[in-house]
């Protein structure tokens, strides 16, 4: 047993003060580590996401780049097409090592598919880098014409029928959810079968026509080589005045700019909680100690050393600080679960993509947390502690006689 | 065993300087029971705690087996405290949030550690003192006297070779007085301690080996 025990003693003797601080600090701790947990999500499904995405550009149409990190970001239907041109002047610049064009088309509400308004994604199976590749959740056997992939978001599993404008299709593979719209929410079909829904479409009256023909396509997914300098091909492909590039960095630039307020404020909020509780600290220390001050001098007197009263000032404010952060992990836990769905419904409408961090990644977090708290205990305690441990052993014996 | 040498204290609060302590000279052997009679403000407690090494003299020297305890690191001087010295205040001078046996026990904690030997020996000095059945006690729980008793039992933990006692028998009633007494006088004789005390009651002369009679800062 050591100043540890001694600390851990005066503090579960004086309860109810041991208690509220504790909670001020769990207030803190609580609210910074909910608030890391989502923020944390957030920059997940951005890295996450994007990179799954897989490509270092985007070509699209001139006038459709806001339609398109609309789609990227929520998956919401967005049509617009350019000509296939496109596909063969990306694969003539030099240092371009992947091509792949994708083909946009909305599903109709109603009886001609079995989901309305759905976000269809044609893919050409044979050059795609972007989807089939990472697909982990899938049939035993290669993509086939018939053949669908599902967002991590659809209630579809593996072998089911989907049907879309009087044209089958099986459920081939399932898309590990991403918080990104697009791969959470769409529904990938061979690029061919996707003109032939447009064909499919006609017979219905009361579909209107897509506004494409065959041939055309929506974006144009583009892997550059290592040692290729992106600048150099975006250049090239700049020379092009009916399309525009677009970076997997200039999505996630646009969609931090969207959280920026939000991560802004986090931040200031933890700044404000960091420092409250410094000044918190120090405050309440200073008048631990100074209502103490006869019984730091008796330590002093029967052997105590300077750095010792020193210690046991600190080990209480690191125990102090270590059980309130951990209640108010504990506290925010339980809040963000109970809040799980208002959430992510509510980042959902700032069009801002979430995934709840893992286990593991939620337990670092805690644990950062914890050992913020701890240096701000540490922090906040240490002039106090100076203070006690220099103080005069005698005079503070006789203090209050 | 402790030699003062002209020791001085003086404080000085604005324009006002007053000497507490004024060249003190005096010797105490090993195993000697002296006690310093003097009324209040005398300067008693203040030469018992340079003595102690918890207040520094402004001037002379204090030496405690031939070694100046006040060129001692600060550190070292802790060491001292805590091996060397067994301090018994005016007051109880307990932890409150430490039961007796635990407030027996605590020189303990800057030495060897609050070992297993170390409480069974702060319960045999609870036993001596008449407090074994109250060693799960907190200091709120028990009378004065005994919260007393308690603090003596603790300035004997370490086997200390002296004793510093300020007032130990300040609120106690007369047969507890009788009581600790003779366990200064027993801790005298048997282990050779010194005990200094400090005291403004004359009963006490009759246990002591000798007494010095302190006014004014000085030694008469």
């Amino acid at each position: 047993m050591g100043l540890l025990w001694l600390a851990t003693q005066n503090l579960s003797r004086r309860a109810f003060r041991t208690v509220m601080l504790a909670a001020a600090v769990a207030v803190a701790g609580g609210a910074v580590f909910a608030t890391t947990v989502v923020l944390r999500g957030i920059d997940q499904s951005l890295t996450r996401g994007l990179n799954k995405f897989g490509a270092d550009l985007l070509v699209v149409p001139q006038n459709a780049l806001v339609n398109m990190k609309t789609a990227l970001l929520t998956g919401e239907p967005s049509t617009f097409y350019m000509p296939e041109s496109v596909i063969a002047d990306a694969r003539a610049i030099s240092g371009v090592t992947k091509v792949s064009p994708q083909l946009f088309l909305a599903t109709a509400n109603g009886q001609h598919c079995i989901v309305g308004n759905a976000f269809l994604v044609g893919i050409d199976p044979a050059t795609d880098f972007t989807v089939l590749p990472w697909l982990t959740n899938k049939l035993e056997r290669p993509f086939v014409g018939g053949d669908a992939v599902v967002g991590g978001n659809s209630p579809y599993g593996l072998g089911g029928l989907i049907y879309f404008y009087g044209q089958y299709f099986i459920v081939y593979g399932k898309l590990d959810r991403t918080g990104i719209g697009l791969y959470d929410n769409a529904i990938f079909i061979s690029i061919d079968r996707a003109y032939g829904l447009a064909e499919a479409a006609k017979k219905y009256e009361d579909v209107p026509a897509f506004g494409f023909k065959r041939g055309d396509v929506s974006a144009v997914l583009i892997q550059i080589g290592n040692a290729a300098k992106a600048n150099l091909v975006r250049f090239a492909l700049a020379r092009n005045p009916e399309i525009k590039v677009i970076t997997a960095g200039n999505v996630v630039t646009s969609v931090r700019q969207n959280v920026a307020v939000l991560f802004g404020g986090t931040l200031v909020l933890t700044a404000v909680l960091v420092i409250g509780n410094i000044l918190m600290i120090t405050a309440i220390f200073s008048s631990i100690v100074n209502e103490r001050r006869r019984e730091l001098g008796l330590l002093r007197a029967i052997g105590a050393t300077r750095y010792g009263v020193f210690q046991l000032v600190e080990a209480e404010a690191l125990t102090l600080t270590a059980m309130g952060s951990l209640l108010g992990i504990v506290v925010g836990a339980v809040l963000l679960r109970a809040f799980t769905r208002t959430i992510g419904y509510n980042l959902e409408l700032l069009n801002i993509p979430f995934l709840w961090p893992s286990l593991a990644e939620i337990g670092v977090l805690a644990a950062a947390i914890v050992c913020l708290s701890m240096l701000v205990g540490t922090i906040g305690a240490a002039y106090p502690a100076i203070v006690g441990s220099r103080m005069d052993p005698y005079d503070s014996i006789r203090a209050g006689e | 065993m402790i030699e003062c040498k002209a020791v001085s204290k003086t404080y000085q609060i604005g324009d006002t300087v007053t000497e507490a302590v004024r060249n003190i000279c005096f010797k105490a052997q090993v195993g000697e029971f002296v006690v310093i009679l003097g009324h209040s403000g005398s300067g008693k407690s203040t030469l018992l705690s340079m003595i102690g090494g918890l207040t520094r003299p402004s001037g002379g020297q204090v030496a405690v087996a031939g070694e100046d305890i006040w060129q001692w690191s600060d550190n070292k001087r802790a060491k001292f405290r805590n091996q060397t010295i067994g301090f018994v205040f005016q007051f109880a001078s307990l932890i409150p949030t430490l039961t007796v046996l635990d407030n027996i026990a605590l020189p303990s904690l800057f030495g060897e550690g609050m070992t297993r030997a170390a409480r069974l020996r702060a319960r045999d000095l609870a036993g001596i003192v008449g407090l074994s059945d109250k060693i799960d006690s907190y200091p709120s729980e028990i009378s004065g006297g005994q919260q007393r008793r308690v603090a003596i039992s603790r300035a004997f933990l370490n086997d200390p070779r002296i004793v510093l006692a300020d007032e130990p028998t300040g609120d106690l009633d007369e047969a507890t007085e009788a009581q600790v007494m003779d366990v200064f006088t027993g801790m005298c004789r048997q282990h050779k301690t010194t005990i200094l005390m400090v005291t403004h009651n004359r009963d006490l002369i009759k246990s002591a080996d000798r007494t010095l009679v302190m006014k004014d800062g000085a030694i008469l």
